[in-house]
């Protein structure tokens, strides 16, 4: 199994203008969220990114992408169906391959170099399934994203057999279905937001969606708890950070984190204890400086 | 008898071959001596220690507890007077038993072993083995999958909770909608023999077996009669951050801003709901003790600011005790609406799934201890739906309990299908079943205790019936799966009359047995059984009798019942008026639904509650949610038929009626007060002491300066062993003669026999001898008789009363023929009447933290805590030391102890009666009503006549039960001090000697010491003078005291009052009596003060040491 296509989500109403957002990268470049994305994908060996996007945004898309030169593919969700029936616009795109998926309102800092995205694609090669990037989340957290229960597989580093997967769990469900040893109490494996999906996914995709009367009850974690029903299914921990950028400062913080990954850093963090001292410590009297 | 080898004791326990390792402890100690069960002690407390297996451990100190409570007392002598440490004592009452343990095992390896020593090992093992069940049971509720999390969440950002966005949507007419949670309540067909009993069911899962049925109910007089699900729960979003919390059946409602208000449990009748937010997870364990505002989790939870959430619960016109775990169900009901609402379980409305309802389950066992209660693994049965076998489970490698217990804390539920039991076969058992709530108010904890120790002991009869309960649920089920409800009905009754009364004889009693009786005389074949529901018989019951005479058969049972609580009220605590239900199987379980628009509204009666106060407030100072909700509700009133009535019920709350004028016959309490003597100046004197602090608790005991030494062998006569035929001749002589009465002491409240219900304990039908329930009263009496008919002189029997007793034991001699006691009776009436009294604060620290008492399990005992501190509030908002009238006149009033029972005898006329229809009566023997074993002893009567004594004390070797004072010597003086009295009570346990309060007197002279001749008794002025001038030297005692106070649906509230008294045992200490003081064997001047002594009294000998001294007249 070879993995040649990337899928990046971006039509939810609230996430569409995220990627086209212009950030100063860690080599301190502008380059559009989107730009960075595609950065990461090339260098985990990708040859074709699909991006699913809002009807109308194809342009602002194709412009933040202009920067990477890349063989781009830009699909419409022609109406706003749901995360999931969002990835299943691009099953023409995908044509029966297996797909690098990541979501558009994501940024992963540490990947510069393909980090996580190569690695979870070189597992789902050699393993030849579907693999999903997980992080041990606290169980405070678990109400923003699916996660996942398993076992640690002693002969893969960092990889585990799923079992289960769950949609925004409560610590209740988590704690009755998604327990994995290994972690630390109270903590769940996560999705990071990037699998390696295989065609099978998109199959199961399908059938849900045509199976429900409003899409937008199917999610990526109710097929991915099929899928691992009929095929093997791992997860693939990752310690880099990712930041949502859908979140408030979300965008922020993901240009914090990568200033302070920049060359510039020195005079960044100058910047920001100096604003620190004015604002803050001025204010009450005092001076940091 | 097999001898006994060494170490068998715990080969038992270690054994995994069942022929062995179920063997009966008392048949291995039959045989044993002193010597080889002190070894099998030895090697059980090794063992004990040193074993990892918990339950190795808990059976270990069963077996200890009961080697030192039933089988080495028999072998001991009667004391070689070692004293029960104070540092074990209170070791003892602080929960801290290995320490206690340790404390009274070195002392018997200092001096011999003795049998109050062994009394104090066997509280101590016995508390240790409870601890330690207990314990397990907490461990494995929090280690439940599910439930874990909840206890490492200790900040709001550690929930990861979040509401349901449907809640969370406010609507056009600006209401939130409502989600409402029904839910059934759940029969047990059998129990098994209690084993849904948590250890029961992780220790031995093959046998813990129950059938169990979810059913709705209806109150048969009351309303429609259309049984519905019997409790309910609601839950809503408010724009108010506050958690507000209302109880629609208990008539409170509370705006919660604290996390630490949460964790209050006994603030108020909030306690449930409490429960249900923390173990639903809405305000997690884990955040006991947190300062944060309770807002911040709110927030979080609600996603808004500024936003809260309001629980609201009801119970649908069922009463307390009706034995079929409404309030567990109510539980559920409330942690199932809380978890549906915060996503734990995924469908919002409609019945839950089996995972849904395992842990719903699961958290309701959380709940309940987290309540401080407790009930049975099947108690939430009402979550799911129809008739199910539950059933323990064997723990397997993936459950928490693997390698811990046998068996998983939660068993499995196997709902029967139509096809196993029919829709005919459901409909035939409702239309045989009768199912009712007899009205008794009971405590069910000890019976649980009992069967845990029974189990664990192994004993004989006990083990043979619990197999038998096992054959008797498989019939059962047979018997459903035929539809045959006669077959249920016949097996019902079997087990009832064989397996659960071999078990625990208590589960059964004298109403219970009556209504069975009546019914059967009524209906002969056609009432085809008897069920008992739940831990014991008198509360929630059924009675299955053939369909076609159901309905006249309810209207009998109805009367049958009322007419049996008339005559049994006063002997033995009614709740409430005895209910006939109506019921239908629920084929649900629990069941949510989502009220949106215009019914988006709470139940009718909670507006009742809430709107009076929302009007005080003024429409300004509304938030738009309730303005809207009181716009809706309005509408409600006018045009849905269930909210009519509200308006009324509205006025009611707002402008409370008049009470009704109670019927003629019921004496209002100043009406009391006159009729019966009151003193309101002495009254006013004791009020001002104590509100002054001249008198207290405190107050009562001696100077701290007082030389309190105990008695040396000279203060004492020894009758513990057999005494000189001499004197037994002399005794004889005097019984012959016709020179002894008998004095029964009833005049008391009985206060510790059941927690204050203000029953009249002589008359309670307490055990049965001969085959029959016995009240106190009728077994003094046939004491009385047995000696009567041995030497041919009958023996008058007094029975002394008060304002309390009086009635009730003349109306109950009456309706009994006097038992058929051939000597003459007489009742002396009490002359004297306190009015009880709103306790100080000073007064209630004293009693609570000042003096040392048991402390409960750690959940138990903090809302033990939270009480005290509530009813400390309640005595300093209602007045110190105010007359205490809130409360059923009766319940107001209190006897002024018993010192004033004797002179009694002198001022109504009794005494002077009795001497001239028997002029040569020369002695009393005087004993308390709950002394069983006092008899006319003629050794012991021999005894004091001839050391020619005013008055004989008799007193036993103390044991660890033994407290409020005893034989000391004071400044060198012996005499019968109170605990009471006693300037520390460290003292106490320094004395060898407890008093049984049963004394010998010489009527001449007492009469001297008073100032009066067997003459001047007629002059009544001159007896009023004597008694009044000796009262004054006699120390008077305040004290506290336990008063029920009944209210809503058999609801119960306790409060401390206080009283004052006089005691008898005072009379020792004035000089110019001649006092003796006389050491008799424990099973004659042991008193049954408290309902949990009976089982023990029992199984020690001791009943039957008093069944011996008794002439039934059958």
């Amino acid at each position: 199994m070879k993995i040649r296509k990337a899928v990046i989500t971006a039509a939810g109403p609230a996430q569409r203008s995220i990627p086209v957002q212009v950030l100063v990268d860690h080599e301190g470049v502008q380059r559009s969220v989107l730009a960075i994305l595609i950065q990461v994908v090339l260098k985990a060996g990708i040859e074709q990114i699909c991006v699913v996007v809002h009807p109308g945004d194809e342009e602002r898309f194709r412009e933040a992408a202009a920067s990477e030169s890349c063989n781009l593919q830009i699909v419409t969700q022609q109406e706003p169906g749901g995360y999931a029936h969002a990835l299943h616009c691009a099953r023409g795109f995908s044509a029966g391959e297996p797909i690098l998926h990541l979501v558009g309102d994501h940024m992963y800092v540490g990947l510069e170099t393909g980090g996580a995205a190569k690695e979870l694609v070189a597992l789902a090669e050699a393993e030849q399934c579907t693999v999903s990037a997980v992080q041990s989340t606290r169980e405070s957290e678990l109400h923003a994203f699916g996660a996942v229960g398993g076992r640690r597989l002693a002969s893969l580093p960092g990889a585990y057999k799923v079992e289960n997967v769950i949609e925004k769990p409560t610590p209740t469900e988590a704690e009755q279905q998604l327990l994995t040893p290994g972690l630390r109490a109270g903590h769940y494996l996560c999705f990071f937001g990037m699998h390696v999906l295989t065609p099978r996914v998109m199959e199961i995709l399908g059938e849900q969606l045509q199976a429900a009367a409003d899409s937008r009850t199917v999610t990526l974690p109710t097929v991915l708890a099929e899928l691992s029903r009929h095929e093997q299914y791992l997860a693939l921990e990752n310690f880099q950070r990712r930041y949502d950028l859908g979140t408030p400062y979300g965008l922020m913080m993901a240009q914090m984190a990568l200033a302070l990954r920049s060359p510039q850093r020195d005079e960044i963090v100058y910047q920001i204890l100096d604003l620190f001292s004015d604002k803050e410590l001025g204010r009450r009297g005092g001076n940091l400086l | 008898m097999k001898p006994i080898q060494p170490g068998e004791c715990v080969r038992i326990i270690t054994s995994a071959e069942p022929a062995v390792r179920d063997r009966s402890l008392d048949e291995v100690c039959e045989a044993a001596s002193l010597e080889e069960l002190l070894a099998e002690c030895d090697a059980l407390e090794k063992f004990r220690r040193s074993s990892s297996n918990l339950y190795e451990q808990v059976r270990a100190l069963f077996f200890l507890y009961a080697i030192y409570r039933f089988h080495l007392p028999g072998r001991l002598s009667a004391g070689t007077g070692s004293l029960i440490s104070y540092a074990g004592y209170t070791n003892l009452l602080n929960r801290r038993f290995n320490e206690a343990i340790e404390t009274f095992l070195s002392a018997q390896q200092n001096g011999n072993p003795d049998p109050s020593l062994a009394s104090a090992l066997a509280a101590a093992y016995k508390g240790l083995g409870f601890q330690t069940l207990a314990d397990q049971v907490r461990r494995s509720v929090r280690s439940v999958r599910g439930n874990q999390w909840m206890f490492r969440a200790g900040h709001s950002s550690d929930s990861g909770l979040k509401l349901q966005p449907e809640l969370l949507r406010q609507q056009p007419n600006g209401l939130y909608p409502v989600l409402q949670e029904q839910t059934p309540v759940r029969m047990d067909l059998t129990h098994c023999g209690w084993s849904d009993i948590f250890f029961l069911g992780m220790d031995f899962p093959e046998g813990a077996k129950v059938l169990n049925v979810s059913i709705d109910l209806a109150v048969r007089e009351a309303g429609t009669g259309i049984p519905a699900p019997p409790v309910e729960a609601y839950l809503r979003v408010i724009d108010e951050p506050v958690l507000r919390l209302t109880s629609v059946d208990l008539k409170a409602s509370a705006d919660v801003t604290s996390v630490s208000e949460v964790f209050d449990f006994a603030r108020d009748y909030l306690g449930l709901l409490k429960s249900a937010v923390i173990a639903s997870g809405l305000v997690p364990p884990g955040m006991e003790g947190s300062t944060q505002p309770l807002s911040a989790l709110l927030e979080r939870l609600t996603g808004k600011t500024g936003c809260g959430i309001e629980i609201v619960s009801k119970v649908n016109n069922i009463p307390k005790g009706s034995r079929l775990a409404v309030s567990t169900n109510l539980l559920a009901c409330l942690i199932s609406v809380c978890m549906r609402a915060t996503r734990q379980i995924r469908t919002l409305t409609g019945s839950l799934g089996e995972a849904d309802r395992r842990i719903v389950a699961a958290r309701a066992i959380l709940g309940e201890w987290l309540g401080g209660s407790g009930g049975g693994w099947q108690d939430s049965g009402g979550v799911w739906d129809g008739i199910k076998l539950i059933t323990g489970m064997a723990a397997g490698p993936d459950d928490p309990e693997y390698g811990i217990s046998r068996g998983r804390l939660l068993p499995s539920h196997h709902v029967l299908g139509l096809e196993e039991v029919s829709a005919a076969t459901r409909q035939k058992l409702q239309d045989s079943l009768i199912l009712v709530h007899g009205g008794m108010a009971q405590d069910v904890g000890p019976i649980l205790e009992m069967v845990t120790e029974r189990y664990l002991l192994r004993s004989r009869a006990e083990w043979a019936a619990r197999q038998e309960s096992r054959v008797a649920l498989d019939r059962i089920v047979a018997c459903l799966k035929a539809g045959d409800v006669r077959g249920v009905a016949e097996a019902t009754q079997k087990n009832f009359d064989g397996t659960i009364q071999t078990i625990i004889p208590w589960a059964n009693n004298l109403y219970t047995q009556t209504l069975i009786d009546r019914m059967r005389e009524a209906f002969g074949e056609k009432f085809w059984g008897f069920w008992m529901l739940g831990g014991m018989a008198g509360g929630g019951m059924g009675f299955i009798v053939d369909p076609a005479v159901k309905a006249e058969a309810q209207d009998v049972l109805q009367g049958i019942m009322s007419g049996a609580k008339r005559s049994l009220q006063r002997a033995v605590p009614f709740a409430m008026e005895p209910v006939v239900y109506n019921f239908a199987i629920n084929e649900n379980g629990t069941f949510a639904t989502l009220l949106s628009g215009d019914a988006s509204l709470m139940p009718p009666e909670y507006y009742s509650l809430q709107v009076p106060p929302l009007i005080r407030l003024g429409t300004a100072q509304l938030t738009p949610a309730r303005r809207a909700e009181l716009e809706v509700f309005n509408e409600a009133c006018q045009n849905i038929p269930q909210f009519r009535s509200t308006v009324r019920g509205l006025f009611d709350s707002m402008l409370p009626r008049r009470a009704k004028t109670v019927g003629a016959a019921k004496l209002g309490l100043h009406e009391l007060l006159d009729l019966h003597g009151f003193d309101r100046r002495h009254h006013e004197d004791i009020q001002a002491g104590l509100r002054s602090g001249r008198l207290g608790m405190s107050q009562n005991r001696l100077p701290s300066s007082t030389l309190i030494e105990d008695v040396t062998a000279a203060d004492y006569l020894d009758a513990t062993s057999a005494l000189p035929d001499r004197l037994r001749e002399l005794g004889e002589q005097a019984i012959t003669q016709g020179q002894i009465a008998v004095v029964s002491l009833a005049g008391g409240a009985g206060s510790r026999w059941t927690r204050g219900a203000g029953v009249v304990k002589s008359i309670s039908p307490f055990c049965r001898f001969a085959g029959k329930y016995r009240s106190f009263v009728e077994t003094h009496l046939a004491k009385s008789r047995k000696v009567s008919r041995q030497f041919g002189m009958s023996v008058p029997h007094v029975i002394t009363s008060s304002y309390l007793t009086h009635d009730a034991i003349e109306g109950y001699l009456q309706a009994n023929a006097n038992h058929g006691y051939e000597g003459p009776l007489y009742v002396s009436p009490g002359r004297h009447i306190g009015l009880r009294m709103v306790p100080t604060e000073r007064d209630l620290r004293f009693a609570w933290e000042q003096t040392t008492h048991q402390m409960l399990d750690e959940q138990a005992q903090k809302v033990r805590e939270s009480l005290h501190s509530a009813l400390i509030n309640w005595a300093t908002r209602t007045g110190e030391a105010a007359d205490y009238t809130d409360n059923e006149p009766e319940q107001c009033l209190h006897p002024v102890g018993h010192w004033f029972e004797i002179p009694n005898l002198f001022r109504n006329g009794v005494l002077s009666r009795l001497f001239k229809e028997r002029p040569q009566l020369r002695y009393l023997l005087v004993h308390n009503i709950d002394t069983v074993g006092a008899s006319v002893d003629p050794a012991l009567l021999g005894q004091h006549i001839e050391r020619g004594a005013a008055m004989t004390f008799e007193v036993i070797r103390r044991q660890i039960e033994d407290t409020g004072g005893g034989l000391a010597r004071i400044e060198g003086r012996p005499r019968i001090i109170e605990g009471l009295a006693l300037p520390a009570q460290e003292l106490e346990f320094s004395l060898s000697f407890y008093n049984t309060n049963t004394v010998w007197i010489d009527l001449d002279a007492l009469l001297k010491v008073f100032g009066l001749t067997r003459e001047s008794l007629d002059d009544s002025a001159r007896v009023s003078e004597a008694i009044h001038r000796m009262a004054r030297r006699i120390p008077t005692y305040i004290t506290l005291k336990d008063v029920k106070k009944r209210w809503g649906k058999a609801q119960e509230d306790v409060f401390p009052v206080t009283q004052w008294e006089k005691l008898w045992v005072d009379m020792t200490a004035l000089h110019e009596l001649q006092c003796d003081f006389v050491a008799v064997p424990r099973a004659r001047g042991q008193q049954l003060k408290e309902v949990s002594q009976l089982d023990p009294w029992l199984r020690d000998g001791s009943a039957n040491y008093v069944g011996q001294l008794c002439d039934w007249a059958e």
